[in-house]
């Protein structure tokens, strides 16, 4: 990939790496320049440093005060218990609200990446210089990545607590981490390709905002929209009460068949899927074991995700008895890899558009866009 | 990929001068607005070239073409011998750039601007810092060298922007409105600077509205007008040489007596810039404008007009001859 030009320098000895990458060509020294550039802009400003010291408050504040709560809510009852019950919903709480800040934070780290430069006059002279666009590209992202990461290292402490009260695995913490890292460098991916599309940095950071809002808010909507849609009227075996049932308590529930609106899920749950919280719940790997899920929010999550994915398989449970005969169909495979893959997809799109416009010469400008 | 651009040996090798910039019959257009409309210029290497037109002319497009930065419609553009659409890196490493509007970073030093550049033009960081070192020594800047940019006046980034320009030492130069925010001391620095460069062997375009600076800096001067090159000379043809016909400013103590004397001997003149064309000739001070043979009519000039009895106050080679030129091209394109 890495497709080099040898640049003939007979009259410039001064220059000593005589090789210049093609279009797509990256080199690690090109991808520092611009990466170390953008994060001196961004570091030095005093402006970013409040925006992470309001972050720990923020976190911090809400991790310790649901801490308390959820003591209160709970009870003080046998302590075993208490943990048990505590932990998950702690872990759960402070995932989501690390996820849920990242996502509102990172769209305006690298949303302004490309045509904040062009509007602050930069970009051109850069573009000029012999570093590949693809280098240019691949060095905002990585310094909005880092920027956005460093939101993220400075919560690792409150994750951390939350693991520490609860059974929640440590591996869990590392899964989490590592998950909420790749959908960031996602969404630092479409912020990218936004500013490069889009002439005014405003316009950029909405649309960026509609992207991750697509995923996070607007695909669920959708598919509660679609539930309905999905929804008709099957002959399906049903688990249920025995007809000669006459309000007697000791009857065993039998099988039938019978028509009932069935909802075949299994054809939009990806929409779930797209999720970045579904993915971080399903990807997470708390309460493994079957069952141990009960007071753990993340777990809920991915069983029910697992079993929208599933859908129907003919089989619908009426028995009130709940003698534990009935198994509801559920997928173990795990969804998060899809929901992962498409959000990295849409970042890629979005570095792929980057490049493509920091390509010169140009022959096509942005409306309202100047050169230099 | 197999697509890999070869690049032709640079045929600018130390085999003297070979033209610097060679544009022919270049046409961009945005859209309905044709920028650049069939212009066509020479700019040779080791002389300082002068680009002047109005606002709009398409001076900064032709730049931006030549800077490898659009991509023209049509027509030939070489740039120290190489093409920048087909060999954009090679041609960029040997052009230096420095645009009419430009930022910098403000949160960077002067000197961390600069090596900045120097890691993006692939400059190994020794020499980068010995570079530094020397461009802001060059534009004066020294002691501004670990300040932030965004303490810097408008024309200390202006010669920022100018170092930057220089730090991957290029054979081509491209300027556009390099003097724009100086004070005379960096104009004068400027002009120092410029013309050590071309007499280095590189080549020197310089785009500006300050047309005395131009006169008094450039050799060849290239006028644009409605994206159309309209005419090239050097600037000696317009400007003041010791040889060959020049323009002079004569003035003398009655402009009636001067400009009858003058019309009798069949010299073709025209009024200065302080004399009214329409208004008929008076008896008091005014001057006009003549083209002479060098030094020597110069010298002829004076014995005739003295023998004549015409009351002669001064006489000088003319200034601002660019700037007649330009209003004239603004003239055509009313």
């Amino acid at each position: 990939m890495t497709q080099t030009i040898e640049i003939p320098a007979p009259d410039a000895p001064e220059t000593p790496s005589s090789r210049v990458p093609g279009r797509w060509g990256v080199t690690w020294h090109g991808v520092r320049t611009v990466a170390a550039l953008e994060l001196r802009q961004r570091v030095r400003s005093t402006r970013w440093l409040v925006a992470l010291v309001a972050w720990v408050v923020v976190v911090g504040a809400i991790t310790l005060l649901l801490f308390g709560a959820l003591d209160s809510l709970i009870g003080t009852g046998g302590t075993g218990t208490t943990r048990d019950q505590r932990g998950p919903v702690l872990f759960a709480a402070v995932t989501f609200l690390v996820l849920g800040l990242g996502l509102l934070v990172t769209p305006t780290l690298a949303s302004t990446s490309v045509n904040g430069d062009r509007n602050a006059g930069t970009l051109a002279t850069l573009q000029v210089t012999l570093l590949s666009p693809a280098e240019i590209a691949l060095g905002k992202l990585l310094a909005a990545w880092t920027a956005s990461c460093a939101f993220l290292a400075v919560s690792v402490p409150f994750l951390a607590i939350a693991t520490g009260a609860g059974p929640t695995p440590w591996w869990s913490l590392v899964r989490v981490v590592a998950l909420i890292a790749a959908l960031l460098v996602a969404v630092c991916g479409v912020g990218l390709g936004m500013s490069a599309l889009v002439a005014r940095s405003a316009g950029s950071s909405v649309l960026t905002f509609v992207v991750v809002a697509a995923v996070t808010f607007i695909a669920p909507i959708l598919f509660g929209v679609s539930y309905a849609a999905v929804t008709s009227d099957e002959t399906v075996r049903v688990y249920g009460m025995p007809s000669s049932w006459d309000g007697s308590a000791d009857v065993r529930c039998e099988w039938s068949d019978g028509v009932r609106s069935v909802a075949h899920t299994e054809r939009t749950w990806w929409l779930l899927g797209v999720n970045p919280f579904v993915v971080v719940a399903d990807g997470a790997g708390t309460s493994a074991t079957p069952g141990a899920g009960d007071n753990d929010p993340l777990a809920a999550l991915r069983d029910t995700v697992r079993q929208v994915r599933a859908g129907a398989q003919g089989q619908v449970d009426e028995c009130w008895m709940g003698d534990g005969e009935f198994v509801p169909a559920t997928s173990t495979a795990p969804v998060w890899p899809w929901g992962l893959g498409v959000n990295l997809l849409l970042g890629a799109a979005g570095y792929v558009v980057a490049v493509r416009r920091l390509s010169i010469p140009q022959r096509s400008l942005p409306r309202g866009t100047r050169v230099a | 990929m197999t697509d890999s651009t070869s690049t032709a040996p640079p045929p600018t090798g130390a085999s003297g001068p070979v033209d610097g910039i060679v544009v022919r019959d270049v046409r961009r257009s945005f859209g309905a607005v044709h920028a650049l409309d069939g212009a066509s210029l020479t700019a040779r290497a080791g002389a300082v070239t002068a680009l002047v037109g109005p606002n709009g002319s398409g001076k900064t497009t032709l730049l931006l073409v030549l800077a490898g930065l659009l991509v023209p419609d049509s027509g030939e553009v070489r740039v120290a011998g190489l093409d920048p659409v087909t060999h954009g890196p090679a041609a960029r490493a040997r052009t230096g750039w420095m645009p009419d509007a430009f930022g910098t970073w403000d949160s960077l030093t002067a000197r961390e601007v600069l090596l900045t550049f120097a890691a993006a033009y692939r400059i190994s960081p020794a020499a980068a810092r010995a570079r530094a070192d020397e461009l802001l020594a060059t534009v004066h800047l020294a002691e501004y060298a670990d300040r932030p940019a965004s303490v810097l006046s408008r024309g200390q980034k202006q010669r920022l922007g100018l170092a930057r320009a220089l730090v991957h030492d290029p054979q081509v130069l491209l300027l556009d409105e390099p003097a724009s925010g100086l004070d005379p001391r960096s104009r004068v620095d400027l002009r120092v600077l410029l013309r050590r460069l071309a007499d280095e062997g590189r080549t020197v375009l310089v785009s500006s509205h300050i047309l005395s600076e131009l006169e008094e800096l450039s050799d060849d001067v290239v006028f644009v007008s409605r994206g159309r090159t309209v005419g090239s000379s050097d600037v000696g043809a317009v400007g003041g040489t010791a040889a060959g016909p020049t323009t002079w400013h004569v003035r003398a103590l009655s402009y009636a007596a001067l400009t009858t004397w003058l019309t009798t001997t069949g010299a073709t003149w025209q009024p200065d810039d302080a004399q009214d064309p329409h208004a008929p000739a008076t008896d008091r001070p005014g001057g006009v404008l003549l083209t002479v043979d060098g030094d020597e009519g110069a010298a002829l000039l004076v014995r005739d007009a003295v023998a004549a009895g015409v009351p002669l106050a001064s006489l000088a080679p003319a200034t601002g001859a660019l700037e007649r030129a330009y209003l004239a091209l603004e003239e055509e394109r009313r």
